[in-house]
């Protein structure tokens, strides 16, 4: 059986918003997700009632014991209708990993469907006050009992795991990722909402930040932030009559459960076998393979992501990418550079959790990249979070 | 080799395991020194964790049973924590998390602190441990893990 993505080329990225990116915002997130969603409206050259479907990915992706809010620490698709003042015709949540990929597939299933004319995607990310994933965890029970006692918690053991497992395994050196990390932060500085604009970051003092948790340094995680972005999206054929060039969706892919294991134990084998498993999945999709993308935007939520797609999505040999991202090969300023991280990425933005992958592939491909705008980008593809539990989604500046 | 708890008076404990009514086997045999891994009632599979459905044969009533192991496995990753997100760590830190394949069943991994320490010599890829526990209270202790020698005794590093 055909895995050929049947509603190719008939949903697109029509508009968009992106607010400043905080460590702490001066005003709540949902205020914050009104001001940005009519922004993307208006971008997108419709007014709020032209929007009859909301869809987000509402999770606060915080190990700590934070309370979860609506308005406050997220922001559901009910919540911005209601805050916009109209009345949809479809809202829909996704709810697992993957964030962006997911809620871009409730999108597209609304559009193809006609359940909604034009789509308001978003995405709000909250930083609350305190540690981000600091919990006061007395008693460790059901899942957490296999874990927390022996001090096992959290994202950050999750990925050093795996990350140590690759040096190791491939003779990689820690020096490596300095590579990534300073590709991401060179292109963020340049990206006006950006918590680090005018900060990029040098390989030394990459290497000379601290351990969290060894091989993972400070600057190999995200910065949680606050900030919102927001996407309109409608069908290719109303795309036509809108003032920007429209961008499309090509195909969608998400993992496909792993091994069963520990809550956050991620072995580099689980995340290679779903993750190889999902790039297939996604080639059948778009019809598309790995040579023909001009801009793979990998996820770099933590920086040994960005080895671990390049890998899983058939970029460079498995084993290999610490070596591929040397020299300039993924510097996005030379022409013959693999532009991995050309939209800053999560490391060079703040956490906004695949938000710069989905919207450098929106901005290049509709030709509104500004001054880093690329010569040739026509197709995209955006992934998010690890390639055994996210998503990745091909765009294509044509339709077919 | 057994390690004590090294919070002070006043200080946060650590989170303490709280068993349950599939959990407690496990936690009973830990607290004699014992480790132990459930296993499928239906298939004799181990499971870690012990979900609600067999991952070997799929048995959603699998029954499981938690049943002594050797102890040994090998090394198949490593990190050094060096900040404590948890309650009762910040003693501790830095303290080494190892991802262990035990000898029972290929891909049977568990993590645990490695009790020799961040500065261990052995500590390689596929290096060779064996269980240990360290008292966290009055009654409870929690696996962990410690370098061994090829015969799967503890090495010179402990």
């Amino acid at each position: 059986m055909s895995r050929r993505f049947a509603a190719r080329g008939q949903v697109a990225i029509v508009g968009y918003a992106h607010s400043d990116v905080w460590r702490h915002a001066p005003r709540p997130l949902g205020a914050l997700a009104v001001d940005t969603a009519r922004e993307a409206i208006a971008d997108a050259g419709l007014k709020p009632d032209d929007v009859d479907g909301f869809v987000t990915a509402p999770l606060f992706p915080t190990a700590g014991a934070h309370a979860v809010e609506d308005g406050v620490s997220t922001v559901t698709a009910q919540w911005l209708a209601e805050h916009l003042g109209v009345t949809p015709a479809y809202t829909s949540g996704f709810s697992g990993i993957g964030q962006l990929p997911g809620a871009l597939g409730l999108a597209v299933g609304a559009l193809s469907s006609g359940a909604a004319d034009y789509v308001l995607l978003h995405r709000a990310l909250h930083n609350p006050p305190g540690r981000y994933h600091g919990n006061p965890l007395r008693e460790a029970a059901g899942s957490a009992q296999w874990t927390a006692p022996q001090g096992f918690f959290g994202p950050l053991p999750m990925i050093a795991l795996p990350y140590n497992e690759y040096l190791q395994r491939y003779g990689a050196s820690q020096e490596a990722m300095a590579a990534v990390v300073t590709e991401a932060r060179k292109n963020g500085a340049r990206i006006p909402w950006s918590y680090w604009r005018d900060k990029p970051l040098g390989a030394e003092e990459y290497l000379a930040a601290p351990m969290i948790s060894d091989p993972i340094r400070r600057f190999d995680c995200d910065l949680p932030v606050d900030g919102v972005a927001a996407f309109v999206l409608t069908s290719a054929e109303r795309a036509r009559d809108l003032p920007h060039r429209p961008v499309h969706i090509a195909g969608i892919a998400t993992a496909a459960p792993p091994r069963r294991r520990l809550p956050l134990h991620w072995p580099l084998d689980d995340i290679m076998a779903a993750g190889t498993g999902l790039a297939g999945r996604l080639w059948e999709a778009a019809g598309i393979g790995p040579g023909e993308v001009d801009l793979p935007q990998l996820y770099d939520g933590f920086s040994p992501f960005v080895y671990f797609w390049l890998e899983a999505l058939g970029l460079c040999p498995v084993g290999e990418a610490h070596r591929f991202v040397q020299d300039g090969r993924i510097d996005s300023d030379r022409p013959d550079g693999l532009p991995v991280l050309s939209g800053g990425g999560a490391i060079g933005n703040g956490r906004m959790h695949g938000v710069p992958q989905m919207l450098e592939c929106y901005l290049q491909l509709s030709g509104r990249a500004g001054p880093r705008q690329r010569e040739r980008a026509t197709v995209g593809v955006a992934c998010q979070s690890s390639p055994h539990f996210g998503g990745a989604v091909v765009y294509t500046t044509e339709p077919a | 080799m057994t390690a004590q708890p090294r919070t002070t008076e006043g200080q946060p404990t650590r989170p303490l395991p709280v068993p349950d009514a599939v959990s407690s086997g496990y936690w009973e045999a830990a607290a004699g020194g014992v480790l132990t891994v459930a296993r499928c009632g239906r298939c004799r599979a181990h499971a870690i964790p012990p979900g609600q459905v067999c991952p070997s044969c799929g048995s959603t009533d699998p029954g499981y049973g938690f049943e002594p192991v050797s102890g040994r496995g090998l090394v198949r990753s490593w990190t050094v924590v060096r900040q404590a997100f948890l309650p009762g760590f910040s003693a501790d830190v830095p303290f080494v998390l190892v991802d262990v394949e035990l000898a029972e069943q290929p891909e049977l991994r568990m993590i645990g602190r490695l009790l020799d320490g961040p500065a261990a010599p052995g500590l390689r890829l596929g290096a060779q441990v064996t269980a240990a526990f360290e008292d966290v209270a009055a009654g409870v202790a929690v696996p962990a893990f410690q370098l061994a020698d090829a015969s799967g005794r503890p090495g010179e590093a402990s």
